[in-house]
This record gives structure tokens, sequence and C-alpha cells, in this order.
């Protein structure tokens, strides 16, 4: 290249000199098959290397001050709470017609203690598929459809004494009004007792907002539901007569069934209790907090909640972890490679020693691992996820005690230090001058108090995409193809890079690709009929979940071979190298779609490069390949057909299905069920499948089965 | 003829005495109209403290402590309220936030509410800005503000700038949205100086960094001490676990401690003060400028810039013939009266009448000689022994003018 150059400088200016970047260019899709190789490579090792890169949280707030006021919650508030669980309980036993409901027990302690208190009705949903309001949150439009039942929330509003009313902290207890168990009762009491005393507190910056949710629809309803009243008031609602008309029932003054509002939802934070104990020794916490589309909470609040739980109040905190990757023996080897390596570089210098322990290693993977998954997901881990939809930072956390709960002392000493925790972070979050918005919102969390931050979790990704682009103009200029098929002889691949010197582009200007550009097209425009298919057939009703499957297959198949035929005719009239310019197209259309799905949900986008780079990048006619007989071309063959089979979705759900569960318990239907789950939420994540996944799948199918 | 020659020596004394009267009085006109810079530069005749807390927000609660802090003791101490600027960002005692509404407290004990009922806050929340601090310090005041906002010092004052708030190298944050750099300090210090608005300076800094903070200053008189060091961070004392933040920072908190020991009257030095800070305790390094400061610091009382003290000088004259009056309205001198030592007294206010108003507050000090004119004046006082025919005298000369006046007039 070099000698080029001076010879271009020497003789007269024939062709001018080409600038850095267009040499840059040429260099690396001459080079395509190395760099996407080497990119691939290093974008798996990014990837492993993940757990080790996560960085210690800090709270980046300053106003925060978590646990620097004393917490005041004493035993006298966990006698309130004792009385209100007794009270609860209690109410489980009697049968008996004019009882009060629980609602309007919840209430009637509210009042007493000198908050707002009202009712909250709301009728429970259908699920819908919403293919216009994907990105927008879950779906609560229609009217017509809701069931005869209806469910109560009971909501209390105590206004800051000397605040100006204009902000407000949210805490939820979601209990179940049909079967009210003791963790019900324990989350009601410890809310209630929370409440009496935050009812007294001289600091209130911010109103405080409970809302103790009837659960009977789902925790997720109930909180959705009202946040939907509370952020889109209906002022030509009809009021719902839920109350007997003999109403033996008296109003406990303060009480009133008008929808009240406090200001502005700073935070939210529910709250349930678990009965059973976890074992641990301490109180367990588990916090979660992935919302629909990957959105998470501002990092922040977590390390408020894991600051306090474990450095003032020894409580032990955990986040959601895959725990079938605990015991995974590749992930251990990789571990240990991984300390081996850090080992002998730290023997040079002590500084550049890297690598975790292999158990924290492993551990933080498996929480990794979990993190992305249910960000990739798109479904709410919990109630929490309804207030992300109005932009509130929410989490859930999941208490679990260290010994039973059925004893008067275990119960008591249990609310004394949950309710400080939960005292210690309304007071934090009531310190706050602003929305959350120092610390990060994207991240991934590899353990309570670590996190990968976006500018590093963006690393493999974008080494994993970038060959992409790359192979896709070579293979469209024609210089990879040769050293695609013949990447065993050098010297030849030599020879077409300097003949692919002389005539840079030797297929532009010809129309060749209008037919792969048509076969593409048909592809994408299946792809998104068959992803309106589910909504269809969910209106029709089966309610066999595997008929529904079937029906879908069935469907799909037929419409399939239907745009096939179409646009193939013309495919097939095009050359024998054709199915290059197929692949490029594919790779192109791969690499906009993980592009585009990367700024909506970046969880996905990372799991999808992971199946789709590597399948998108070996694909190659099996028949070509089949010519050979090498060693080399057996292992392209069988990793073409490997990858192929990975690549299809639902395959690769039932193999991570049966891997993590084991494959007797796997069946079609759990792939509908997923798939309903998934539209039924909004999640981007089935657009993907549906609108980048499967036709590049399909499209990879067309290009190795090519004649 | 012995007679004649004694009328006519007695004569032309008189005429003598009636000239320089002439001349005195015109003299005595002339250096009153510009006394600021001439007569009375080594003069220390007043105090003042400008006291800034500059950040505001509910976590910053130890600054505004800080703030209220020195100013109580200050006060104590024996400046006036009107001598103060009090300076604070923000209002924490009348935050949501604050679990004893209309307090602040200094100390998790609770005993002291620094926020009682005398306290005058000149500049609060958003008036405390980069600007509004530099007008103050340069007194470049629009019209429309109050005397009481404004920093009335003159060339005999000494004046203590306590600044606290979030610092860092070389500049001072203020309000979380501006922030005032050591350069811009320093040229405002040498405004002062320029337009003698000040006698001796001494800043007090307690920021992060804070000796950063005073690094380009150049002006003589200047004396300057900041709570860390270049890289060290000041940090707060302890935390209110009531309150729920932290009240004090550990600089002032030990300032503090040094002058809860002490009383108006005691003598304790600068230097005490300066070694009094132990960097174990402030875990920072206190660092003081003295570079540009002339007195030894073991012989300046903190009184001379936390107090209001000054040194007196006992004088023979009589105090009680000004007692109540201020001239400082008619600074040009009448007509010599009958009185002398009345006049003389009135010679003596002139010198300090524009320096101070409110004489009961200063005791000025007199150094015998240092004006001329008042020597000759003295020289010319021993000259005349006998008051009783001066004054005689005088009087006959006033009717002498009276009667040669109304004739020509006529």
């Amino acid at each position: 290249m070099a000698e080029n150059n001076s010879e271009d400088s020497s003789s007269p200016p024939k062709k001018r000199k080409p600038r850095l970047i267009a040499f840059v260019g040429d260099f690396l899709i001459s080079h395509s098959y190395a760099v996407s190789v080497f990119c691939c490579f290093a974008g798996s090792v990014a990837l492993l290397l993940l757990p080790i890169l996560a960085k210690n949280t800090y709270l980046s707030e300053n106003a925060l001050m978590p646990g620097s006021a004393k917490p005041t919650f004493s035993s006298q508030e966990a006698v309130t709470a004792k009385e209100l669980i007794k009270e609860l309980i209690d109410w489980k036993i009697i049968r008996d017609e004019n009882r009060m409901q629980t609602y309007e027990i919840i209430a009637n302690h509210m009042a007493e203690t000198g908050a707002d208190v009202y009712y909250h009705s709301f009728y429970s949903r259908k699920k819908q598929f919403h293919p216009m309001s994907f990105f927008m949150g879950a779906p609560m439009e229609d009217n017509n459809n809701h069931s005869s039942t209806h469910a109560v929330n009971s909501v209390g509003i105590i206004r800051a004494p000397h605040g100006d009313g204009k902000e407000a902290i949210v805490l939820v207890s979601p209990y179940n009004s049909d079967k009210m168990e003791l963790s019900d009762a324990l989350s009601v009491g410890l809310a209630y007792s929370i409440f009496c005393l935050l009812g007294r507190a001289a600091w209130l910056a911010k109103d405080i907002v409970w809302l103790a949710a009837d659960s009977k629809f789902g925790e997720y309803a109930s909180v959705a539901e009202w946040l939907k009243q509370y952020h889109d008031p209906v002022f030509i609602g009809k009021k719902l007569n839920f109350h007997p008309v003999d109403g033996d029932i008296q109003f406990v003054r303060g009480i009133s069934e008008d929808f009240k509002r406090a200001g502005t939802m700073a935070a939210a934070i529910v709250f349930k209790v678990l009965e059973t104990s976890q074992g641990t020794g301490t109180d367990n916490v588990n916090i979660y907090a992935e919302s629909s589309n990957g959105q998470m909470p501002n990092l922040d609040l977590i390390n408020i909640v894991h600051y306090l739980a474990v450095h003032r109040h020894g409580l032990h905190v955990e986040v959601g972890k895959l725990s079938s990757l605990l015991n995974s023996l590749w992930l251990k080897m990789v571990g240990k490679f991984l300390e081996g390596v850090s080992n002998i570089v730290g023997s040079l210098n002590p500084k550049w020693r890297f690598a975790l322990p292999v158990l924290d290693y492993v551990e933080g993977t498996a929480v990794l691992a979990s993190s992305v998954y249910h960000q990739a997901l798109g479904v709410p881990t919990g109630p929490h996820g309804a207030f992300r939809d109005y932009q509130i930072d929410a989490i859930t956390l999941e208490i679990s005690p260290r010994v039973s709960l059925n004893s008067e002392m275990a119960r008591s000493s249990f609310l004394v230090r949950v309710g400080r925790l939960i005292e210690g972070i309304v007071r934090s979050v009531n310190n706050l001058l602003e929305k959350f918005h120092q610390s990060f919102f994207l991240y991934f969390l590899t353990s309570p108090s670590k996190f990968v931050s976006v500018g590093v979790y963006m690393i493999p990704f974008g080494l994993l995409v970038m060959p992409l682009p790359i192979l896709a103009a070579a293979l469209y200029s024609g210089k990879a193809s040769e050293a695609l098929v013949q990447k065993s002889d050098p010297f030849n691949t030599q020879k077409s890079y300097k003949a692919s010197q002389e005539n840079p582009f030797p297929s532009v200007g010809s129309w060749k690709w209008i037919h792969a550009a048509k076969l593409v097209f048909a592809v994408h425009l299946w792809a998104t009929i068959i992803s309106v298919l589910p909504s269809l057939i969910y209106q029709a009703s089966c309610t066999n979940t595997t008929t529904n499957f079937l029906i879908w297959i069935a469907l799909s198949i037929p419409s399939f071979f239907f745009f096939y035929w179409i646009s193939l005719s013309s495919y097939f009239h095009s050359n024998d190298a054709g199915w290059a310019i197929l692949k490029a197209l594919t790779i192109g259309a791969a690499s906009i779609g993980l592009g585009l799905m990367s700024i909506i949900n970046f969880a996905t986008a990372q799991i999808g490069a992971i199946f789709l780079v590597p399948m998108c990048l070996m694909v190659h006619p099996l028949r070509q390949i089949y010519r050979g007989a090498g060693l080399g071309e057996l292992l392209h063959m069988v990793s073409n057909v490997v990858l192929g089979l990975i690549g299809f979705p639902p395959a690769s759900f039932i193999l991570l299905k049966g891997w993590s569960q084991g494959f007797e318990e796997v069946n079609m239907g759990d792939l509908w069920v997923w798939v309903e789950n998934l539209w039924s939420w909004n999640s981007a994540t089935y657009l993907y499948l549906l609108l980048v996944h499967l036709p590049c799948w399909v499209l990879c199918l067309i290009v190795l089965l090519h004649p | 003829m012995e007679g004649r020659k004694y009328e006519a020596k007695k004569i032309t004394k008189f005429s003598h005495l009636f000239l320089y009267l002439l001349f005195f009085s015109a003299n005595a006109s002339f250096e009153s109209s510009f006394s600021f810079s001439s007569s009375s530069t080594n003069m220390h005749t007043n105090n003042w403290a400008v006291l800034v807390c500059t950040s505001r927000f509910w976590f910053n609660y130890r600054h505004m402590a800080n703030t209220l802090s020195l100013y109580r003791t200050v006060k104590r101490l024996g400046i006036p309220d009107e001598r103060i600027i009090l300076m604070l960002a923000d209002d924490m005692a009348c935050n949501t936030r604050n679990s004893y509404p209309a307090q602040v407290f200094n100390n998790e004990n609770h005993q002291l509410n620094l926020y009682g009922d005398n306290v005058e806050v000149d500049y609060r929340g958003y008036e405390v800005t980069v600007e509004n601090f530099l007008r103050v310090l340069t007194g470049r005041h629009e019209t429309a503000v109050p005397r009481s906002k404004r920093l009335l010092s003159d060339e005999g004052s000494h004046i203590l700038l306590y600044m606290t708030g979030h610092g860092g190298d070389e500049f001072l944050k203020f309000q979380d949205s501006e922030e005032i750099q050591s350069q811009d300090l320093a040229d405002a210090i040498e405004q002062m100086r320029e337009k003698g608005r000040f006698k001796e300076l001494l800043i007090m800094v307690d920021t992060c960094q804070a000796a950063t903070l005073f690094s380009r200053l150049y002006s003589p008189g200047v004396l300057a001490i900041g709570s860390s060091l270049k890289g060290e961070n000041s940090y707060s004392h302890h935390l209110d676990s009531d309150v729920g933040v932290s009240v004090v920072d550990r600089f002032t908190f030990y300032t503090l401690a040094f002058f809860e020991r002490l009383n108006m009257y005691d003598n304790a030095s600068l230097s005490s003060l300066f070694n009094s800070y132990n960097p174990n305790l402030l875990m920072s390094t206190a660092y003081y400028r003295m570079d540009l400061y002339k007195r030894p610091l073991d012989q300046v009382p903190v009184t001379n810039f936390f107090g209001s003290v000054m040194e007196m000088t006992h004088v023979d004259s009589a105090y009680h013939a000004f007692s109540g009056k201020t001239k400082y309205e008619t600074p040009h001198i009448q007509m010599p009266s009958s009185d002398q030592s009345t006049d003389q007294a009135e010679q003596q206010e002139l010198r300090t009448s524009d320096a101070s108003i409110e004489t009961k507050y200063s005791v000025k000090e007199v150094k015998p000689g240092n004006n001329h004119l008042m020597g000759q004046w003295k020289a010319l006082l021993d000259m005349v022994e006998d008051t009783d025919a001066f004054v005689n005298y005088g009087l006959l000369a006033m009717a002498l003018v009276a009667v040669i006046s109304s004739w020509v007039l006529s």
C-alpha cells in the first residue's frame, strides 16, 4: 500500500490520493474476514469481562443523606401495626355478611391518623393487544371490556405540615382481599405503622401517599389503575356504588369517595412481606427494579435501600439472579481462566491484577444475566413497573424474615427493623430537592452494590455489531466472497484484494441487487403480518395455548410461501452469486434492526446480537461448502446448521427453558404463553423478535439452502 | 509712652492673632473636605463584619449554621448589628425539612438557637450573588439600596470577612449557579483599599481548598486564614441525628470553641487563635497568609477584628462639650467664637466626625502632634497668657468689624 502511495505521489496526479477515512474504510472492507473474527472474539471477551468491569455503586445525589437522621420507629409503632394485623387476620375467620370489608378496616385506621382518606375502586380488565401503543407503557383504555367484579384500593394522604404540597412520596402495600394471608396482613400492618409515624413527623417536605392496593386482579393492575386515575382524571366517571343499600357501615369522618391527589410523585416504594423465611440468618430484602421495556429506576434509589439496609440495619439485600448459572461448569472455568490470566499479569505488575475470585465472578455473572434477561424481556418485575410508565422512580422490596413470624415477639422485632428501614428511605427521599437525576438510569446490576454502566456495556454490543456493515459492504462490492470461500489460501486473498483494488466497486451500477432486495422486503412484510396474527387468534378466544400456537404456525407458513413465491421468481433469475447480495442485504437489515433496538431496549439488542451476529456472519450456501471436502468445510457446515437452529426463536426458547428447568416440562403452549405475555405487556422485545430476528433468520435459511 | 508702647504691642499681638484666626479657619475648612486622604490613616476607628454563607439547599445546613455562629460571636464581642452585613443564601430555619421549625443549631445538644430574636439578615436567599457580594465590598450600590445593606466602612475600619460554602481551587461557589474566583476577590479588595474602605482586613474562609481563594491577594493590610490547603477538603464536625444533617464545619467549630472562652475584654492575640487550630482535629491544615500584613500577630488582639475594641488614648479636652451634638452635617467651621476650648474641641471632632457619627460606640484615638496646624495653634495659645483679655479683645474686634462693615455698606 505504501508503495502504491509513493508511486501515486511521484507520478503526475492521474488518480487522487484517497482520503484517510476512505482508505481506512476500504482497508476494513478488504479485510472484512479478519475484522469480523477479531470483533466477534473481542465482543465475546468483553461480554465475559462485564462482571469484572462492574463498579461499586455510590450515592451521586448529595441531598439524599441516607442514614443521617436517627430512626424514630419504635416498638410503640410495632404495637399499632400488630393491632391492625390481628384485626385483618380475625377478619378472615369471621364469616358474617355484614362485616366490614378489608378496605374499610384499612381506611378507618388511615383516617384515625388524621390523613385524607378515600377509596379508589376499579374493575379488572382483560389482556389486550395494542399494536399501536408499544413503548407507551401498559395499556388501559377500554372501559367496556371490564368484568362485573371490582376491587377497592384504600388511599391515605398525609399532607406535609410545612410543605407546599407539590411533591409526594408513594408507599404501596399490596394485599389480596380475597384471601387474606398473614403476609398480606403484615404488609398492610407495616405500612400502617409507618404511616402513623409519618403522620406525626415534623420534617416532611413532601406529602406521603399510602396506597393499600387490593391485588385481587394482580398487584400491577391495581397500582396501574390508581396511577392512571391519578394522572388522567376522568371527569364524567360514574361513581361505583359498592356499598349495600341498607348500609350498616357508617363512613368514618374524613373518608370520601372523591379521588384526591397530592403533588408530583418523587419516588414510590412498594413493599411486600413474605412469610417464608429464607434461613439466611438475617432478614432478607429482595429488590425488584426492572419495569417495562428495560427501563430502570435511578440507581440512587437502589443505593439508598442498599446502604440503609446493609450498613444501618444489618439486613441482607439481594437482587434477582439466574440460579441455574451458579453451578455452571463452563462459567467456573471461564472465571478460573480469567483469574489465572490476572495472576500472571499481576506477577508482572501488581497493579494490573484485575480478576475477581471465581465464586464472585460466577455470582456476578448470574446476577448480571438475570438483570440483562429481565430488562430484555421488557416485562415489569413488579407493581413498581406501573410507576415507571409515568417516569416515576420506583422499586419493589420483598422482605422475608429470618424466622417464622407466627410468634408475637418475632413479629414485633421484625416490624421494628423493617419499619426503620422504610422510615429511613422515606426520610432520605424527602431530602431530595429535585427528581432523581444524578445517578444512572442505564445500567445492569451485578450485585446489589455493583453495577455496569451504559458506557461499559455498550462496548461488547458495539464490537459484535461492527462487523455487520463492514461485511455487508464487502459482500456487496464483491471483495469478500472469494476471501470467505477460500479463506485457507492467503495468497489467493491477496490476489483478490489486488484485483478489487483495480476495480473497487464492480457491482455498483448494476441492478442485480433489486431482486434480492425484493425478497428481503417480502420477508419483512410477511413478518409484520404474522406479528399481528396472535392478536387476531386471541380475539377468536381459543383457551388452549397449544392450539393457539399451532394455529399461529399454521397461518404463518402458508403466508410465507405466498410471499416467497411472489418474490422468488425474480430472485432465481439472478445469477449464481446472487446469494452474496442477499446475504449483504440480510446483514444490512440485521444491523439496522439491532441498532434501532439498542436505542429502544438495549438489553434486547445485546442478547439479540449474541444470537444474530454469528449466524449472519457465518451463513453460506451449504451446497457450496459441500463442494470442498476438508475439515474446515465440515466445521463451517456444522456451525452453520447449529447457528441456524439456535437462531430460530422458538428453538432457542425451548433450549433455554429446557436447560434451566428441565426438558420434560417444555411444551409448545409455553411459547405461546411467553409470547402472549410479551405482547400483553407491550414489550418491544416482541417487535424485535418478529420484525428483526425472525426475518433475518428466514433470510439466512434461504441463503443456506441456496442452490 | 510706656503705656502707648504697651498698647501698640498689644494691638500688634491682637492683629497677629486675628490674622491667624482667619487663616486657620480657611485652612480648617480645606482640611475637612480632604480628611479621607490625609489626616487619619493610622487610626483604627471602627469595626465591620461581612459574613457570607454562599450555599443553599437543606444538605448545606452547616454553612448557614457556621455563618450564624460567627454572627453571634462577633455580636457578643461588640460589633453592633448595623456594622454587620450578614448574607445567607438559604433559609434553613424555615425549611420544611427542619424538625425544629424556625430554629437553627450548631450543636447536637440544641442548647443554643442561633436563629433567635435579634438576627438581622441583610442579604438572604437569591440576593446572595457574586455581584451583590462584590457590590457590598466595593460600595458600588444602586441609589435605592438602603444603608443597612451597605458596608459603610472607612479608612479606619477593621473588617472581618467570613465566607463559607463549597469551594475549589481558586473559586468559591455561590448559590449552586455561579462562583467567585480568587482574582475577582483580590481585585475587589484592592479597589476597597484604593477607596479607603478599610484599614485592616481579615479574610476567614471555611471551604475546601480555602487557601487557594486568597492566593491572589495583593493589597497591603490584608490578613487571610483558610481552613484547608490546596488539595485538601474541609470537613463537617458532627452530624445532628435529630435534624438529620451535619450542623457545623470543623474549622468554624474550633474557631467558635476558641471564642467561647473569651469575652470582650480578653487580650487573646490573633496568633493564639491561629495556633489553636490542630490539623488532626480539623482533618485539614489551616493556613494563614500574613505577607501583606505588617503588624506582628502576637500583638494584635482578636477583638481588633472579631470585636469592636479599640486602642484608647486619654486626652485632656472636655468631652461634655460635644457629647450630644453631631457636627457631621456642617463640617465647615464658623468664625472663631469667644470660647477657645470649645473651638479646639470642635476641631478635634471635625477630624473624626466624618469617620464616625456614633461617638458613643467608638473611642477616639488622638495622637497629638500629627497635625502641624494643631501644633501652631497650640503655640499660639501658649502665646496668649491672659485668657480673659484675649476674650475681651476678641469681642472688641468683632464689634469693630461690625461697625466698619456697616459703615462701608451704608
